[in-house]
């Protein structure tokens, strides 16, 4: 369960006014948001240095949050400064597909509203189909990964995931079968 | 270290912080700088002689106007850029109005004074030195700005350094007047201007470097 932003900003208020561990608790709950947030950006050896260098800097930084403004909005700024920091000091290149994503304020309410939208679309589908793609389009695993977590075969998954991607495209067009 | 302990680290250390912090630091890092430059004047330079009767005048204060509003615009950036989220800086247009002001007087000056003493009056007594005096009194104001940086979070570091080193520029220029007799528009508008534009751009210069965090 995913702290909402109101939560957050009353711990981050809190916190600022002094309060130890409702900074703590603050802090507790921005992990699996910045892991999310990292993970979805294709990192994946570097995600606990930069999870843990953006909870340093959101506390030693923590003077420029502004009570008036949300909270989210101040956190993703300083995540995704941190990661192209990050691949600016490890003179790492973005994938320009990614730029877009990277660029763009992260909306936390409408990435929830968006999560709560899929999870929904993928009860309407058979469960192996929402399995897979789940496992590999949402989670980010590969194919081989998938197959082996749930004990069938590489081209299951990926007729699984093609029927149910086809399925899902099918139903978003509005011919609901 | 694993994350739990880095939080009950950071945790332990949770001091309380005020409203407006981001100003009350930038303001802070700026007096200090500001007041290392002005003893930097009186020990080197010396205090023009005349500065209690030149405070009754005109032109100290259209100096001082003209310095201080750049540098309160300047300095406004700097804070916006020091958020990370701090937002558009489209209001900062309204640095033309002091430009404009000064220009405006320095053309009545100009319909003033014979064609004969335009360039004598343009470059006053000091032109070569001014730009590069209130050049190095940015100095001292943008360490304290980098000091003010280091609890800060700018994003936009290339743009946040030529904030820092407008605001620096604009208030070295401020005490510098304390030093300086010049009495032309012209003059201000042009030297001065030129020395607080440098300011900016060797802000802008070391900006990535040194605000990164």
């Amino acid at each position: 369960m995913r702290a909402s932003e109101d939560q957050l900003r009353t711990w981050m208020i809190s916190g600022l006014d002094g309060n130890a561990a409702d900074h703590a608790a603050l802090l507790r709950a921005l992990v699996p948001l910045l892991h999310a947030f990292y993970r979805r950006r294709s990192v994946a050896d570097e995600i606990e240095d930069l999870v843990q260098d953006t909870l340093i800097a959101v506390h030693t930084r923590r003077a420029t949050y502004d009570r008036d403004r949300a909270f989210t909005a101040w956190l993703f700024a300083i995540a995704r400064y941190k990661m192209i920091d990050h691949f600016r000091s490890n003179r790492r290149t973005v994938p320009i597909e990614g730029l877009e994503e990277i660029l763009v304020a992260e909306g936390f309410q409408a990435a929830s509203d968006a999560r709560m939208d899929v999870d929904q679309l993928l009860d309407t589908l058979p469960a192996k189909q929402a399995r897979m793609i789940r496992a590999t389009q949402i989670d980010g695993m590969s194919v081989a990964d998938a197959a082996s977590a749930d004990g069938i075969g590489q081209s299951d998954v990926k007729v699984s995931v093609h029927r149910g991607l086809k399925a899902l495209a099918a139903r978003l067009r509005g011919d609901v079968r | 270290m694993n994350t739990d302990q880095l939080i009950d680290q950071l945790a332990a250390k949770t001091r309380p912080v005020r409203r407006h912090a981001v100003g009350w630091r930038l303001g802070l890092g700026t007096a200090i700088g500001a007041a290392a430059s002005t003893l930097l004047i009186a020990m080197t330079l010396g205090i023009r002689p005349d500065l209690g009767a030149a405070m009754h005048g005109f032109t100290f204060w259209m100096k001082w106007t003209y310095t201080i509003s750049l540098a309160i615009g300047a300095i406004w950036a700097t804070s916006r850029l020091a958020r990370p989220d701090g937002g558009g800086l489209r209001r900062l247009w309204l640095l033309a109005i002091p430009v404009g002001l000064l220009a405006s007087v320095g053309v009545v000056e100009m319909i003033r004074t014979p064609q004969s003493e335009w360039l004598a009056m343009w470059l006053g007594h000091s032109w070569k030195l001014c730009p590069w005096l209130v050049l190095t009194l940015a100095m001292p104001i943008f360490i304290g700005l980098l000091w003010s940086f280091r609890r800060l979070a700018p994003t936009r570091l290339r743009a946040a350094g030529a904030a820092a080193g407008l605001a620096a520029g604009a208030f070295s220029a401020t005490v510098y007047c304390f030093h300086c007799p010049e009495v032309s528009a012209l003059f201000v508008l042009t030297w001065y201007s030129l020395g607080i534009l440098l300011a900016a751009s060797f802000g802008a210069l070391v900006g990535p470097r040194l605000l990164r965090w």
